[in-house]
Formats: C-alpha cells, sequence, structure tokens
C-alpha cells in the first residue's frame, strides 16, 4: 500500500486549492437553495408619487385620490430644491402637477398642458406614470365622446384602469419528483462544475508527480511490479473521487433538509459517473505532462467551458441551437439532460435517462483510451527523439 | 570472480540509426566499472537496455546470472538506480522520499525504517530529514537522490553521470561516497563523460563511441594500449627548425610540435626522455621557461583510438 498512501500523502499538498472550490461551492449552493426555497419571488412594488394639485377641482381631487390607491403618495414642499432634492435622494420617484384649469380642458378635449411633471430621466417611474396618465385622460374623453357627464366618464376611467394583472405560480415541472426540488436539481446541476474542478485542481497535480518522468523511471526499475503499482494509483484515485463525491452528496442532504428519495437517488448515480468522467479527462490532460501553471488554466477552460456550453450555468433550454451542438460533444451536457429529466425539466423517460449516463461512461472511456494513445506516441517519440539527437551529436 | 551483468552482442536500433553496435561487457562482483564515452556514445541506452526500460534488437542481457526481463522484479530488487536528474517528490520530505524509493523494495516495515535511517546517515543527511526538497542546496538534493538510490542496500547500483552540474566539493563527496559503498561490497556500474572522475574511482573502464565499445581494461591496461607514455611540454620564444628536428630524431619520441611558443614531445617508452629534450635545447642555447610532463590521460587513449578527443566531442 506504499504507492496508494504516497498518492495520498502528495494530495495532501494539493487540497488546499480544492477546499477553495469546495468552500466557495458549498456557500454558493446555500444561498442557492435560500432563495430558491423562498415561496414569494414576485412582489407588487408601488412607486413613490408626490401630486401638487394647482386646479383644486372635484376632478383633479378625484385624480389625487385615484393616484393615491394606485402609488404611495409622498408630501414635500413645492419648490425648486426641494423637488430636486426629493429625486435626487429618492423621496419620490416622480414628481407632478395638476395645471389649473385642468378640469375644463378635460371638459373640453384639450388635453395639452394638463400636468407638469418633476423626474429623473430616464426612469421606468416616469414611464408608468406618463402611461398610467395618458391612459387615465384617453378613458375620460371617451367616456365623454360617448355621451357621459365628466363624474361618469372620470368614475369609467377609474373602474377600467383598476382592472390588474393577476399574477400567479405556476409548476412548470408537473411531472417532476417531489423528493428533487428545483433547489436540489439546481445543486446538483451546478456540482458538475464543481465535481471537474476539485478533481482536475487536486487530481492533476498528484498524477504529475506520481508520473513525472525521472521518478515513473526510478519506480519501472524497482522490485515494485507494474501492476500492483497501477492498481494502487487506481484505487487511490477511485478513493479520492468517492471522497469528493461523497462530500457533496452530504453537503446536498443538509440542504435538501433530507435523506435522498426516488429520483434523487438517479441524480447521485447521475453525478457518480460525472466524477468518473471527470477522473477520466483528468487523466488525459495528464498525459500531455502540463506545468502547474497549464493545470490552473485548464482547469478553469474546462471547467467554466463545459458551464456555458452546456447548461450548467445557463438552463439548456435558455441557450441558442449552435450552443447546444457544440454541447453535445462535452460530457456535461448530457449530465444536465440527465438532471433536466429528473427535475422535470424536460420529460422523464427512464430509457433516455439510461443513455444520457451511458454516454457519459462513454466518454470516461474514450477518454481513458487516448490518454494511452497519447502516453504511447510520447513515449515513442521520445525515445526516438533522444537516439537520433545523441547519434547525429556524435555523427557531428 | 563472479559476473554480475553479462552482456552479449547487444544491438540497438532506431529505424536506421544504430545506437548499440553488438556491444559486449563483462562486470564482475564488487569491481566499479566505468563506462566512459562522449555524449551520445551509448551509455545511457545501455543502462536502460540493463535495466528493460528500452528493448533492443539483438544480443541478450544476464544479471547475477539470469536473463534479464521487464519482469524480471528478483533481479530489480538487487539494483539501485542513481540518475543525472534528481527524482524525487517535491511534496515528501527527505524522510518520506527515502522512505518511499526505499519502501518499493523492502516492504518489512521496521527493517525499512532502519535502512532509511542508515541512508540517511551516509549521505548526511540528518539535520534535513524533515526537510522538503525545494529548501534544499543543490549539493544536498544530490545526496538525497543518491540515498533514494541506495536505502535498500542493492547487491549492484548503476550510477548515470551523477555528477553532472555539481560543484567540486559535493562531487569529491560523491565520488567518496561511491568508493564507501564499493568497499562495502556493492558492485558500481558508474557512466560519465568525465575522465578525470573515471580514473579516480574506477577499478575497470570500457569507452564507448557510436554505440561500440572501443576499449576495455584497468586505467593502466588502457593506458598501455597506446603508443604515448609521456608528453613533455616546454614553453619557449623560439625554435629553430633544425632543433625541432634533433629533438624528433631523439629516440622513444614519436611526434614534435612546435606552435604558440610551445613545444609538444610525445614520447613512447623509454627513460629520461625529459632529460634528453633538455639537452638539445641547452647545447642549442636555448632559453626556455615552465616545463612540464604528463602522463597518458584516458582522453589520450580515446584520442588515438578514435582520431578524436573526447573533450571535442563533448563540445
Amino acid at each position: 500500500m506504499l504507492i496508494f498512501k504516497t498518492f495520498f500523502k502528495v494530495l495532501r499538498k494539493h487540497l488546499p486549492v480544492a477546499l477553495i472550490f469546495i468552500v466557495a461551492f458549498v456557500m454558493i449552493s446555500l444561498n442557492m437553495v435560500k432563495s430558491s426555497n423562498k415561496e414569494k419571488v414576485f412582489e407588487d412594488v408601488k412607486l413613490d408619487v408626490c401630486v401638487f394639485d394647482q386646479d383644486d377641482t372635484p376632478e383633479s381631487r378625484k385624480l389625487c385620490e385615484y393616484m393615491s390607491s394606485r402609488y404611495n403618495m409622498v408630501t414635500i414642499e413645492n419648490d425648486q430644491n426641494t423637488i430636486t432634492d426629493a429625486l435626487y435622494y429618492e423621496r419620490a420617484d416622480f414628481i407632478m402637477t395638476i395645471e389649473k384649469g385642468y378640469a375644463e380642458a378635460i371638459a373640453e378635449e384639450n388635453c395639452d398642458g394638463l400636468f407638469t411633471s418633476y423626474h429623473m430621466h430616464p426612469s421606468y417611474a416616469e414611464a408608468l406614470v406618463q402611461q398610467f396618465l395618458q391612459e387615465y385622460v384617453k378613458t375620460v374623453r371617451a367616456g365623454i365622446a360617448g355621451g357621459m357627464d365628466i363624474g361618469n366618464a372620470i368614475d369609467l376611467a377609474e373602474e377600467t384602469l383598476s382592472q390588474q394583472t393577476e399574477v400567479s405560480y405556476a409548476e412548470y415541472d408537473e411531472n417532476a419528483d417531489s423528493d428533487f426540488s428545483k433547489g436540489l436539481a439546481n445543486y446538483f446541476n451546478y456540482m458538475a462544475y464543481i465535481l471537474i474542478s476539485v478533481i482536475m485542481s487536486a487530481l492533476c497535480p498528484v498524477l504529475l508527480a506520481m508520473d513525472k518522468k525521472d521518478i515513473r523511471y526510478r519506480t519501472s526499475c524497482s522490485g515494485i511490479v507494474s501492476s500492483s503499482y497501477l492498481l494502487q494509483i487506481l484505487t487511490a484515485a477511485a478513493l479520492f473521487i468517492t471522497g469528493i463525491w461523497l462530500v457533496f452528496s452530504i453537503v446536498g442532504i443538509f440542504l435538501s433538509g433530507g435523506m435522498y428519495h426516488g429520483k434523487a437517488l438517479l441524480a447521485l448515480l447521475n453525478s457518480y459517473v460525472f466524477s468518473i468522467t471527470s477522473a477520466a479527462i483528468t487523466v488525459f490532460i495528464t498525459s500531455f505532462s502540463p506545468s502547474a501553471n497549464v493545470v490552473n488554466l485548464m482547469t478553469q477552460v474546462v471547467g467554466l467551458g463545459m458551464s456555458f456550453l452546456c447548461g450548467i450555468f445557463i438552463e439548456q433550454s435558455l441557450l441558442s441551437g449552435g450552443v447546444l451542438a457544440a454541447g453535445r460533444f462535452l460530457p456535461a451536457f448530457w449530465y444536465i439532460r440527465a438532471n433536466d429529466m429528473l427535475s422535470g425539466t424536460t420529460a422523464y423517460d427512464s430509457g433516455k435517462f439510461m443513455m444520457c449516463i451511458a454516454i457519459e461512461l462513454g466518454f470516461a472511456a474514450a477518454f481513458s483510451l487516448l490518454s494511452l494513445v497519447v502516453r504511447k506516441i510520447k513515449l515513442g517519440q521520445t525515445a526516438v527523439k533522444s537516439s537520433r539527437l545523441s547519434v547525429a551529436e556524435n555523427k557531428g | 570472480m563472479n559476473t554480475v551483468v553479462k552482456i552479449e552482442n547487444l544491438v540497438k536500433r532506431y529505424g536506421d540509426l544504430i545506437a548499440l553496435d553488438h556491444l559486449c561487457l563483462d562486470i564482475y562482483e564488487g569491481e566499479v566499472f566505468g563506462l566512459l564515452g562522449p555524449n551520445g556514445s551509448g551509455k545511457t541506452t545501455t543502462i536502460n537496455c540493463l535495466l528493460s526500460l528500452l528493448s533492443y534488437d539483438k544480443g541478450s542481457i544476464q544479471i547475477f546470472g539470469k536473463e534479464m526481463t521487464p519482469v524480471s522484479y528478483d533481479i530489480k530488487k538487487d539494483i539501485g538506480i542513481i540518475m543525472q536528474n534528481v527524482a524525487v517528490f517535491d511534496e515528501l520530505t527527505v524522510f518520506e522520499n527515502i522512505d518511499y524509493f526505499c519502501g518499493l523494495y523492502i516492504t518489512d516495515k521496521a527493517k525499512r525504517k532502519q535502512y532509511v535511517e542508515e541512508a540517511i546517515e551516509f549521505t548526511g543527511l540528518n539535520d534535513f530529514k524533515k526537510f522538503y526538497p525545494k529548501k534544499l542546496s543543490g549539493g544536498l538534493l544530490r545526496r538525497l537522490n543518491i540515498a533514494c538510490g541506495i536505502a535498500h542496500k542493492p547487491k549492484l547500483i548503476i550510477l548515470d553521470e551523477p555528477t553532472v552540474a555539481v560543484d567540486p566539493q559535493s562531487r569529491n563527496k560523491i565520488l567518496e561516497g561511491i568508493q564507501e559503498l564499493n568497499r562495502n561490497g556493492t558492485t558500481i556500474i558508474y557512466t560519465s563523460h568525465y575522465m578525470e572522475e573515471i580514473e579516480q574511482i574506477c577499478t575497470r573502464i570500457a569507452i564507448m563511441d557510436k554505440g561500440r565499445k572501443i576499449a576495455e581494461g584497468t586505467k593502466d591496461q588502457l593506458k598501455r594500449m597506446i603508443k604515448n607514455t609521456e608528453t613533455i611540454t616546454t614553453e619557449l620564444l623560439e625554435l629553430p627548425d633544425n632543433v625541432l628536428s634533433q629533438i624528433s630524431a631523439l629516440p622513444h619520441v614519436y611526434s614534435a610540435d612546435y606552435s604558440g611558443d610551445k613545444l609538444t614531445v610525445c614520447c613512447s617508452g623509454g627513460k629520461h626522455n625529459l632529460i634528453r629534450v633538455l639537452d638539445v635545447l641547452q647545447k642549442n642555447d636555448l632559453s626556455f621557461g615552465r616545463v612540464y610532463t604528463e602522463l597518458p590521460t584516458l582522453n589520450d587513449v580515446f584520442l588515438e583510438i578514435t582520431g578524436t578527443a573526447l573533450r571535442d566531442k563533448e563540445d
């Protein structure tokens, strides 16, 4: 078990980087789950509006009264400095004056110069209140044109404009398993990024250290049987990725507030298979013997690249066709697709789910085979190159 | 004498390039065997084939009387290897590194601990046990490299240019250490292109060039293979041609050359060659400066056999 133990001794030195990822992930996940647990994600807010009624007629008072039902009415002094300060310090979103002669003008269908307004420009408050005032005046005028008196026309306008859009929460995942909530699904989706980042940032340096040319040379010359050496490395690597996966799975239990059931268990299987694929990608990258800086760079490129192309950070349904087409060639795409089925984002089909798992395993096998090919080519090239160099030197 | 390593007709090709050309070597128990040759002469290829790290096209290799193959783990456990490059883990301490490499051979924990302590003692790394390699100086790193290669007390140690880029003080310590290991009964194979080192520590030497063994024997045997037995050098401001002819005609002188204010006289056998040369100069009333005489070196052996100086090849 010497090599097995040494693997973890070397790993110990590279764990701090992985720990940064783990802590950051747990913090973000905690925040994510908290926000997804909030029942109210939509809130009807009212603007702070101040109205100076210069007309002071029953019609203008009716408008003020009606506006007070729609907006939070604020009172400020009617002077330029106070108005400017109120807007600057956001004590009011919109300040308006109902000009003298408002009632007469509206009755005579003269709509120019009814109001004067003060607002920060551009602002959504301006757009909303201006739109309301236009609608209000138009409806009153429509009533008058229809033969109503001004009082009835104002009532009509209030009634018409009082119709509000009902906002309700529709469950989009009708087929979703109650054991695999949206929050947990998000957690598992984001886990793909963190799994590959942690596995690459910790496993790559260890494999590089164990596989350093001179150390490998010395090991090959020793009395240790090569199959035993390989087996110990594989066992240690498998234990490491299982450990990392377990940590995230346990964190998931705490975040979801209970043990995994139903489709959450399939999500666990999916994440474990993705851990294996991540390890295979790590082995593949290691076969090029990159430097420590390149490993860091590759961790970011692979982790973030997959996250953006495969739907980890942005839902697959929101990605363009081109991005999805590119994503298909990456294992994370199939990981997310399987998770989407489990969370009810797309229809669940056990056959398709197993196909996603099989594709992920296929990627793992392909990366492992590619690593063997790269190593073989590199070994041959090094031997021939050094020999040619030596003989050439000698001839020279 | 027991033969520890027996290489017969070893041929290694890389396409049309011949790296080893019918190499034959016998290395005996208890000797320090030197493999000397310029870069690219086939020393490292020989070592790689010896350790079964490289396959070869023809020939056979026997170590401790058994055929050496990539799976000859029983043979490998009695071999120690020390390379030119320091092969240790940056993430492990001095103790952990030696323990790891010793552990590749010795499974018994108590025995291993004792061996590791002895290797640390032998290489003088007692005060640095808990140091990480990055904290060690170049010389200490080399000692750690050696400790990793010898901790399991192998019967045969192969050192492949272990003193490249090492300061003279550390180099002497390394060479002394190798001699001590040999005195304790270990057979050593030492490859280098530094002929002074080879001359200093090796009991028998094989000179290699272009994948072939061009000479083999003790240093005295090698030197006796060549015509040159003594080279006399004299610093002179002028040397008339007739005087140079007189010197060339002296008994045992086979070559005399004057260039760059230096007269170089090569002699083959004979006694009192220096006195005879100085006598000619005195008779011709020629004043001279520094005079020195040199015995032949391995470089002279290489030069005479191959027509090229070993040092020139290195350059």
